[in-house]
């Protein structure tokens, strides 16, 4: 299993952003070329891929508010 | 260190002819604009209707530019186009043909005079004041990055340095070191308003500094002149170093347009003096370097030409009324 | 002395492509499928470049250019001063000599300080060259409003530019067509002007529209311009629109199929040329017309759509409505800005009063 963790955007520790969009489901497979979210923090965007291939479980639903480095879904 | 070829006197010789066929072409369609236009004016009557803008007075600038540039150099000019065309070696046939709006016209009769597009010789128009100098920008932006040394040339009038893209077209030349040569013609008049009610500064060339370039004002309509000048400029351009700034001050001959009776004008009186065409030719016969036999071969030669063109316009078909939709898009039907 | 280039370059482009393939299942916004299309044609076509105000590393305001820079370079991928005048100009030149310009003009609102280059320039030269000379140039424009930007900052305009003869005018909706329409301007001879609505892109600092993110074919495609596409079928009611409003218009399609109404919704995606066909038929299976517009009411595309029908076929029309921006400047304040946005509670009125409901009901 592995981790999908919201990146480190900001300097600021502690700094949250949103999910913008997540552009899988629950139980879709995944690579690592896969592009399963856009987080923002305030108007930068960034993408999010998969360290490893697998099947997907978001843990965080689009538009909640997410401390960055916390994990946001998990491959199994 | 010249950058550029020092004159020979075949290359003098070969200026005063480029002058002689652009005087003899303007004379011509002077003649040929105003054969259908009386009584009275109506601008919309004859074989050439429309605006008539001629450059008789400004032929130094086109002669001086000319020998500088190849077929693959690109040059936009204005509403007054047809002595930079000539001295680009736009065809005169084809040219002549668009102004007597044939289909065998550079552009079908779509264009007219003000709109002349060669891509033969990469030569276009824009009838909007300064407006012509974003697309030069473009053209010498490809050349660069395909790592030629073509040139783009940008002709316009004195007026035209007191529009916002002059500005923005100088800045962006000279940020992106692009190699264009600016080439602004003061004939002393913007219609009817004279240059110094309408200019801050007493040289254009002088707003080259602005934007970190070269200016040089070319006084006295002297082909020589802008033949140094442009030689310079244009030597500087292929060499990667980007833009400069030339404004001649050359003389608007006859009206802004045909029908223009001038009773604005004050200096009309100085006029025929300030011909550029006599006195280079009493230049040059002083010199020993032209003969009057010379001269009248010039003309002759000129004449053949201009008399031939004109020849090819008349007996060109008028463009179908069935087709005056076609040609908007390359691709496709109009909605 | 110089290289040998043609000079007369009529243009020619690569090997046909699909037109309006199966979507498949991945997922993009509809500026990342923009991105996508611009990163396809510039690896396999070097005359392809962008430039414009931001489009570098910041990639475009609305994100029309993020990643270009880092894959292609600053040498085509160029930020440009603040002089739309001299930059749009530059694109039409460059497209003169044979290349291919991706010019973005960072809001449409902005057309006022360069329409000389756009109208007289870019749309006017091969028609005035009697077809000698092609301008094969997107200029890609960001619209619309529904974020308080205030009235400079929040027009469509996309009437203007499809008023003026010459430019082809494209105006997506969702990523699919966003993806197939700027791969099919940026392969076109002619000058395309490429209109997003910020609503749509997908951006997360901004309303977000679910129709924003969308199955996107990952290899290049073409969706071909001037060609409306139905994107609900109906029998009641014929809603023309495009852009955000088709959005709105699906929603209220949607919520009113459960009352029994059926609302065609017909996304035009192409002002230039326009799809009069498609139009036509719409509104011989339904009779009734909405047209659906976020520009201007008066003079613009709300009435030449409802003309195209009148001049066609007038005996077709047993209702005609437009539920469009009203002619004010576009105001700031939330309340009063949504009050003349074509919003789904302004279409749900209209549908309801073509169904002889009246306002009301």
């Amino acid at each position: 299993m592995s981790e999908v963790i919201f990146p480190k955007m900001s300097a600021a520790d502690g700094a949250t952003g949103v999910i913008v969009t997540w552009f899988v489901d629950s139980g879709d497979p995944v690579t690592p070329t896969t592009l399963i979210a856009e987080v923002a923090v305030d108007k930068v965007d960034a993408e999010v891929y998969p360290e490893t291939g697998g099947v997907i479980t978001l843990l965080v639903p689009e538009e909640a508010e997410v401390v960055q480095g916390s994990v946001i879904a998990t491959i199994t | 260190m010249t950058l550029y070829p020092a004159l020979t006197d075949d290359m003098r010789r070969g200026m005063l002819q480029t002058m002689v066929l652009i005087r003899t072409y303007e004379e011509a369609i002077l003649r040929e604009y105003h054969a259908d236009k009386s009584p009275g004016f109506d601008i919309g009557a004859g074989l050439i209707p429309g605006e008539m803008h001629l450059s008789a007075g400004q032929e130094p600038v086109a002669a001086g530019l000319g020998l500088h540039l190849t077929k693959d150099d690109a040059l936009t000019a204005t509403h007054r186009p047809h002595h930079v065309a000539i001295a680009k070696g736009v065809r005169l046939r084809e040219m002549t043909a668009e102004i007597f709006g044939r289909e065998t016209g550079l552009g079908r009769g779509r264009g007219g005079h003000m709109h002349l597009f060669d891509p033969e010789t990469h030569f276009s128009c824009s009838g909007i004041i300064a407006e012509g100098l974003p697309p030069a920008l473009g053209q010498a932006f490809a050349f660069q990055r395909r790592g030629t040394d073509r040139v783009a040339v940008a002709v316009a009038g004195e007026g035209a340095a007191n529009q916002g893209a002059f500005h923005e077209s100088l800045n962006l030349a000279a940020l992106w070191k692009l190699p264009v040569v600016f080439v602004i013609e003061d004939n002393d008049w913007g219609i009817s308003v004279p240059r110094a009610q309408s200019t801050s500064v007493q040289s254009n060339a002088v707003r080259g500094a602005a934007y970190g370039m070269p200016g040089i004002r070319v006084e006295d309509n002297s082909v020589e002149g802008v033949y140094e000048a442009a030689g310079e400029a244009i030597a500087r351009a292929r060499a990667g170093d980007g833009p400069s700034l030339i404004e001649v001050h050359t003389l608007r001959l006859w009206g802004h347009f045909e029908g223009d009776a001038q009773g604005y004008r004050t200096d009309l009186d100085g006029v025929p003096g300030r011909d550029p065409l006599p006195t280079y030719r009493n230049t040059l016969t002083a010199q020993g370097v032209l003969t009057d036999s010379d001269f009248a071969a010039m003309e002759a030669s000129a004449s053949e030409l201009v008399e031939d063109a004109i020849d090819f316009a008349k007996a060109s078909p008028t463009p179908s009324p069935a087709n005056a939709l076609d040609y908007v898009f390359a691709e496709g039907a109009r909605s | 002395m110089t290289a040998a280039l043609p000079t007369a370059p009529l243009h020619t482009v690569g090997p046909n492509l699909a037109v309006e393939p199966d979507a498949g299942t991945r997922k993009l916004s509809t500026a990342k499928a923009m991105q996508e299309a611009i990163a396809q044609q510039m690896r396999t076509d070097d005359s392809v470049f962008v430039m414009g105000e931001d489009v570098g590393p910041y990639g475009g305001i609305f994100s029309s250019t993020t990643g270009l820079i880092e894959e292609f370079g600053p040498t085509r991928v160029i930020d440009t001063p603040i002089s739309e005048t001299a930059f749009i100009g530059t694109g039409i030149g460059a497209a003169i000599e044979g290349m291919r310009p991706v010019v973005e003009l960072m809001f449409s609102d902005f057309f006022g300080v360069c329409m000389d280059q756009i109208y007289n320039h870019m749309a006017k030269i091969h028609y005035e060259s009697g077809g000698n000379v092609q301008v094969p140039m997107v200029l890609m424009t960001a619209t619309g409003g529904g974020y308080s930007d205030g009235a400079q900052h929040s027009q469509t305009l996309w009437g203007t530019f499809a008023h003026l003869p010459g430019m082809k005018v494209v105006v997506p909706s969702n990523p699919y067509d966003a993806k197939g329409l700027m791969t099919a301007a940026i392969r076109s001879n002619d000058p395309v002007v490429f209109m997003f609505h910020k609503g749509v892109m997908g951006l997360g600092w901004m309303k977000k529209n679910r129709r924003s993110i969308g199955a996107v074919p990952e290899e290049p495609y073409e969706v071909p311009i001037g060609k409306a596409k139905v994107v609900r079928e109906g029998t009641d009611v014929t809603i023309v629109t495009l852009s955000l409003s088709v959005h709105h218009s699906l929603d209220v399609a949607e919520k009113l199929a459960e009352e029994g109404i059926s609302v065609e919704v017909l996304d035009l995606r192409s002002l230039v040329p326009l799809d009069r066909d498609a139009i036509v038929a719409s509104v011989s299976k339904t009779g009734r017309l909405i047209v659906v517009d976020e520009d201007y009411q008066s003079f613009g595309l709300s009435g030449e759509v409802i003309a195209s029908v009148v001049e066609r076929a007038p005996g077709l029309l047993t209702h005609v409505s437009r539920v469009c921006l009203p002619d004010v400047p576009i105001p700031y304040a939330s309340q009063l800005e949504y009050a003349v946005l074509p919003t789904p509670a302004r279409i749900e009125a209209a549908v309801r009063e073509a169904m002889g409901g009246g306002v009301a009901s």
